[in-house]
């Protein structure tokens, strides 16, 4: 890895890492969101530093949408959605503090005890990732993408009969 | 070279598409009325609403621009005159106009202001309702060319136009191309007589310059991005590649602002209605359709 991509690795790390903790540190529903998707751009940014052009681009396509659509809904559900009244973003921290240091440490472990082989020698080019991909995504993994669509659209629908107002004779 | 000559023709498409618009609007054609438009802007005084999240009423026109310069960098004007030829420049395309949305909402919540508000989020129900129909016509291109690089899309239509060989995909994709650059009809994020300006409401002077000039780079990028997966590209004869390159993306452009022009304005309830029952029906047959001629006709 030349150094170049290792400080562009490590910018955009710190940048995922940095919107964060800011999603917590505002008072805004609408930042927060915003923020959680900056933060996903990032990671989106580390992958195309590691030259996997389309699951970079991917993510960044994505998440945009995906948080655009949490956006409205935090504005939706949530009493204070400007932040105006100081809202605190953090709740029961005793039990975010006792998760979030299992996960550290879970992480930790992972990474070092892992056995990480070099970096990759030859990267296939941008077009033949995503032709590997593609066999991929409809042959050995199909079945778990094709479970994931299932849940998504049991989802979907679930949420949709729940947002449904109930009708007249139903409220009497 | 090659991007200061796009970044030059890009501001020329921008000034031309502004004239075009002047006159589908207006019904008058002026050629100096974008440029005395913009100087009066950059001359007024800049309001900046009270209690205003300024970070994102800032940004929200940067970015809107930014999604916009991007989405332009995977479009060829010629061959070899293209900023970046990715692998993946169709997904590529996608991914910028994503950020179309999220520039919007930033700039509606920005303000503080009830029309900005409603018309940043009317973009997101505008959005739910076209993403599939960018992104389904697409695919089927792809499928064609077996290539999500634009200049390959481009030489996959060589013996016979998109448009010719998946017309659905192009009706479809012009469409949804109108929606992602919120022109009449579907202009809802600003919708005229409806929102007093919506998303532009409370933007005066420079910055609203900023996001004028921002929805004219995305309009002349989605004609151009047409241009590139239905119109053949820089192919056609006599004449050279840019030339041509350039025509058909006013022609595109010129027709989309004079369709609009001539129609009323959807219901976001409507557009929603249509675009999930009919367009992705539609787009299904088309990605289904061309599937079965590319395996048994090979042009």
């Amino acid at each position: 890895m030349s150094l170049a991509t290792a400080l562009f690795l490590a910018f955009f790390g710190v940048a995922a890492i940095w919107f964060g903790i800011v999603v917590f540190r505002t008072h805004s529903m609408v930042r927060s969101a915003i923020a959680l998707l900056f933060s996903q751009t990032a990671i989106g940014a580390m992958f195309l530093v590691m030259q996997a052009e389309f699951l970079g681009v991917l993510q960044i396509m994505m998440m945009a949408t995906e948080m655009s659509v949490m956006a409205i809904f935090m504005v939706m559900f949530m009493m204070d959605p400007g932040g105006m009244g100081k809202m605190d973003m953090t709740h029961q921290k005793r039990l975010s503090l006792w998760a979030g240091g299992i996960g550290l440490v879970a992480a930790l472990v992972v990474i070092w005890t892992a056995g990480w082989q070099g970096p990759a020698p030859d990267v296939p080019g941008a077009d033949e990732q995503a032709r590997l991909l593609g066999r991929e995504i409809l042959g050995r993994s199909m079945f778990i993408f094709e479970s994931a669509a299932l849940m998504i659209l049991t989802a979907m629908i679930a949420a949709t009969m729940v947002a449904i107002a109930p009708q007249e004779e139903d409220t009497q | 070279m090659s991007i200061a000559v796009i970044i030059l023709a890009l501001a020329i498409g921008c000034y031309a598409v502004a004239v075009l618009e002047g006159w589908a609007v207006h019904g008058r054609l002026s050629l100096t009325r974008p440029a005395t438009s913009a100087l009066a802007l950059l001359g007024r005084e800049q309001i900046l609403p009270r209690t205003s999240d300024r970070l994102f009423f800032e940004v929200g026109p940067v970015l809107l621009l930014v999604a916009g310069l991007l989405s332009v960098a995977v479009i060829p004007l010629a061959p070899g005159l293209i900023i970046t030829d990715l692998a993946i420049g169709a997904l590529f395309l996608n991914a910028a106009l994503a950020y179309v949305l999220v520039a919007l909402i930033m700039a509606g919540w920005g303000p503080n202001g009830a029309y900005g508000m409603v018309g940043g989020w009317r973009f997101l129900g505008q959005f739910i309702a076209y993403a599939m129909l960018i992104v389904m016509p697409i695919t089927a291109v792809a499928m064609r060319a077996e290539s999500l690089s634009t200049t390959q899309i481009v030489l996959s239509q060589a013996a016979l136009w998109n448009i010719a060989y998946q017309p659905i995909g192009f009706v479809l994709f012009v469409i949804a191309a109108m929606g992602v650059a919120w022109l009449p009809p579907i202009d809802l994020p600003t919708g005229g007589g409806d929102l007093a300006g919506g998303v532009e409401a409370e933007y005066t002077g420079a910055r609203l310059a900023v996001l004028r000039l921002a929805r004219l780079v995305i309009i002349v990028a989605l004609a151009s991005a047409t241009v590139t997966f239905y119109l053949g590209g820089w192919l056609g004869p006599w004449l050279p590649g840019w030339v041509w390159t350039a025509l058909k993306t006013l022609a595109v452009a010129a027709g989309m602002l004079a369709l609009g022009s001539r129609l009323p304005r959807l219901r976001e309830a409507k557009y929603l209605e249509l675009s999930w029952k009919l367009g992705i029906t539609l787009a299904l047959a088309n990605i289904f359709l061309v599937g079965v001629i590319a395996l048994v006709v090979p042009i």
